[in-house]
């Protein structure tokens, strides 16, 4: 009400009627500009896109789009000189390695969670929180260092161990422990928030009802909680959707043939983007852009299908 | 009973699970830390830092259909500088970093027989002999090898006296830390020159003008998609956007510093916005009021009373900007460019700190050691931030409890 009095007021005074207006159009501005940037990026990354689809290329030949969706090699004879670039191959390992990741960070985050919020003694949890923190800022090439430093090292010796030849470590199995090693932290915190945000009658319910703590915890707390646990799940599938450089340090960069096998090199969208780059104008330029806005309807279709089964799912007695 | 026992046995069980899950990630901070200090320690040093490193050995040969050159320079060499016309290279005595001796290329002559060698080790890769290389040996065949420490003199005339050699020892000039930690302090400053602008802008727009209706929200989805946008995506936009317009306004000829911090401020415009925000939430509205009536105008009210108050969420949403900067590599190596350089310009080309890793690791082979040594001073700068911002908002937190009292 007062409120609305002084600004009654202030509208009526003369004196800094035009500063205040100018003022609000130079920040409503700001924050158009600032929207205004997804509609940029999304249109950039269309517009040099299709480019490579619907042009001849600087005489190359238009790449055909079935053919680049579908198919199992990247780029057949020389760069510059050839329209035969597929990355369908690149697109099913990106997932199975996205899926992968998420079997090992989605379990070791949720249970870190559920540890920090209703297990671990005091000091132990703030410690880890700690610990968390910390991973969560620690840069993602500095993961993909330790990677290419550490990972690759040990699973190259298993593979030798059990005696697979693979490519120094650079492997599907090396890109899902990196991923997942990332994801961790971005699932734990998000879990937590969930966890912690149970209402408590139910846990007492659960707990009268002679429920033991644990099984409170499991089969109580954890399904009470698992709206916000899902979405932690859809944050880690984004981010090693788009994760970039750690991943390309690992992977091998396969450029052709489909293979599942967890020991032989891959090659995801992202790190296909990171390859090369010597030219800035034709094909190998272009090509480029196609590949980011497949990444684009990935992320956006993942997205779309993972909210749709998280409203399924249902949200269950969560005190907001 | 032995039903309550057994559920006790699998209550442990799964205390256990989560007591093993937690370790994982205790294990891998503590497995990265140990990784990057053992192999980073070594090279940690403030001068080596400041200046540029000494990184990668190569020994070589001729190639079979390398010929002598007898090349005369037209170009005058300093004092204390041998020229081999025979072999068309100049030579320098120089003391590097560690306070050794060195032999320094000065001048390699693009017909000399040394301007493109066989490497002998991994890799069959022609290696080229450039200026600011250190020559540590030569060796001939039935004649004294040329050692570094016998000077550069010794082995010109060592050179002179040959008309074959057998191998030759060099090490190539190092990656040129001090350019990328130039360049990342241009980009840390001229980002937030752009960003925080606009994001504060846009922070005091959606707080304090904004109507509650259905456009306002539209804006505020439309700002938070951009998180979740992969920063590589954010690459292409910066080498599809911003390196043509620089590139076309400056003489600029690629990626260059301008057109990669352009490409972060809109990385981190949606960070800034919403610190900020959250910090011009808790500021009183009898604050703004009391402003008001004591017959200030909005714009002053803004700019005297309610900025001022938010200065701790500024600050923190500055600091979250930094860190994100420094370890952002995906979207800088579209955006800015993966060439490492120690001359650091504005629209020249040069990287930041998190890309030089990029770079080094790609490159075969790859330079772990150099790696993690940089991975140090990211992973420190960004701890510390991260204590700054607790200490920050543990501070605000406390003073605000004080005046609510």
């Amino acid at each position: 009400m007062l409120d609305n009095l002084l600004k009654i007021k202030f509208k009526n005074t003369s004196r800094g009627r035009i500063t205040d207006k100018i003022s609000k159009i130079v920040f409503m501005s700001a924050t158009i500009l600032s929207a205004s940037f997804i509609f940029v990026i999304a249109g950039i990354i269309f517009i040099r896109g299709v480019v490579p689809f619907t042009t001849d290329n600087l005489g190359v030949g238009r790449v055909s789009l079935f053919h680049f969706l579908t198919g199992d090699v990247w780029l057949i004879g020389e760069t510059f000189a050839s329209n035969l670039y597929s990355i369908g191959f690149i697109i099913l390992s990106t997932l199975f390695i996205t899926l992968l990741s998420l079997a090992i960070s989605f379990p070791v985050g949720v249970l870190t969670a559920l540890f920090i919020a209703k297990i671990a003694p005091k000091p132990i949890a703030k410690i880890l929180r700690i610990v968390i923190e910390t991973l969560a800022s620690i840069p993602s090439i500095v993961f993909g260092l330790f990677g290419a430093g550490v990972i690759l090292k040990l699973v190259y010796d298993f593979s030798s161990s059990i005696g697979y030849q693979s490519k120094g470590g650079n492997s599907i199995l090396s890109v899902v422990i990196v991923l997942a090693l990332m994801t961790i932290p971005t699932i734990t915190t998000i879990s937590e928030v969930a966890i912690r945000s149970v209402d408590p009658a139910i846990e007492q319910g659960s707990l009268a009802l002679g429920a033991s703590k644990t099984q409170t915890n499991f089969k109580v707390v954890l399904s009470s909680a698992k709206s916000g646990i899902f979405t932690a799940a859809i944050l880690g599938i984004g981010r090693s959707l788009g994760e970039a450089t750690a991943v390309s340090l690992v992977a091998g960069g396969r450029r052709s043939g489909l293979s599942f096998d967890l020991l032989d090199t891959t090659s995801t969208l992202t790190t296909i983007m990171l390859e090369g780059l010597k030219e800035t104008t034709g094909i190998d330029y272009d090509i480029r852009f196609s590949v980011g806005l497949v990444l684009m309807v990935v992320i956006l279709l993942t997205n779309l299908m993972l909210n749709a089964i998280k409203r399924r799912v249902g949200v269950v007695h969560v005190k907001e | 009973m032995s039903k309550n026992k057994r559920r006790k046995t699998y209550d442990t069980l799964l205390n256990g699970i989560t007591y093993f899950a937690s370790s994982i990630s205790f294990i891998t901070l503590l497995a990265i830390l140990i990784f990057i200090f053992g192999k980073g320690y070594k090279l940690l040093n403030i001068d080596l830092i400041a200046e540029n490193f000494e990184s990668q050995g190569y020994v070589a040969d001729l190639y079979d259909y390398a010929r002598l050159c007898n090349c005369e320079s037209d170009i005058a060499f300093d004092e204390g500088v041998y020229y081999s016309s025979k072999w068309g290279i100049a030579l320098a005595d120089q003391i590097d970093l560690l306070g050794k001796n060195v032999i320094q290329i000065i001048y390699v002559n693009p017909k000399s027989p040394l301007f493109e060698i066989r490497d002998k080790g991994i890799g069959n890769e022609p290696i080229e002999l450039r200026d600011e290389y250190h020559i540590i040996r030569i060796a001939f065949d039935n004649y004294p090898t040329a050692l570094s420490r016998y000077g550069a003199e010794n082995m010109i005339n060592y050179l002179n006296a040959n008309d074959e050699l057998r191998e030759i020892e060099f090490q190539t000039k190092g990656g040129g830390i001090k350019g990328s930690i130039i360049t990342t302090l241009y980009l840390i400053a001229l980002t937030l020159i752009i960003a925080l602008p606009i994001g504060i802008g846009a922070a005091i727009y959606l707080n304090e003008y904004a109507p509650n209706n259905k456009f306002t929200k539209f804006l505020r989805s439309l700002i938070e998609t951009l998180t979740g946008v992969p920063s590589i995506i954010y690459g292409l936009m910066g080498l599809a956007i911003f390196v043509p317009i620089t590139t076309k306004l400056t003489n600029a000829t690629g990626g260059n510093i301008i057109s990669g911090a352009m490409t972060l401020a809109v990385i981190l415009l949606p960070v800034i916005i919403r610190t900020t925000e959250e910090s011009l939430k808790v500021i009183p509205d009898d604050y703004r009021q009391a402003s008001l009536a004591l017959g200030a105008s909005k714009t002053q009210t803004t700019f005297k009373v309610v900025l001022p108050s938010s200065v701790p969420g500024i600050l923190t949403a500055t600091l979250l900007a930094i860190g994100r900067i420094i370890g952002e590599s995906a979207a800088l190596v579209f955006a800015i460019g993966t060439s490492i350089k120690d001359q650091v310009s504005l629209t020249g080309k040069s990287t930041s700190l998190a890309v030089h890793i990029w770079a080094m690791m790609t490159d075969e082979p790859a330079n772990i050691e150099l790696s993690a040594t940089i991975a140090i001073i990211i992973v420190l700068i960004v701890v510390i931030l991260n204590i700054l911002i607790k200490l920050i908002s543990s501070r605000y937190l406390k003073r605000k409890l004080g005046i609510s009292i």
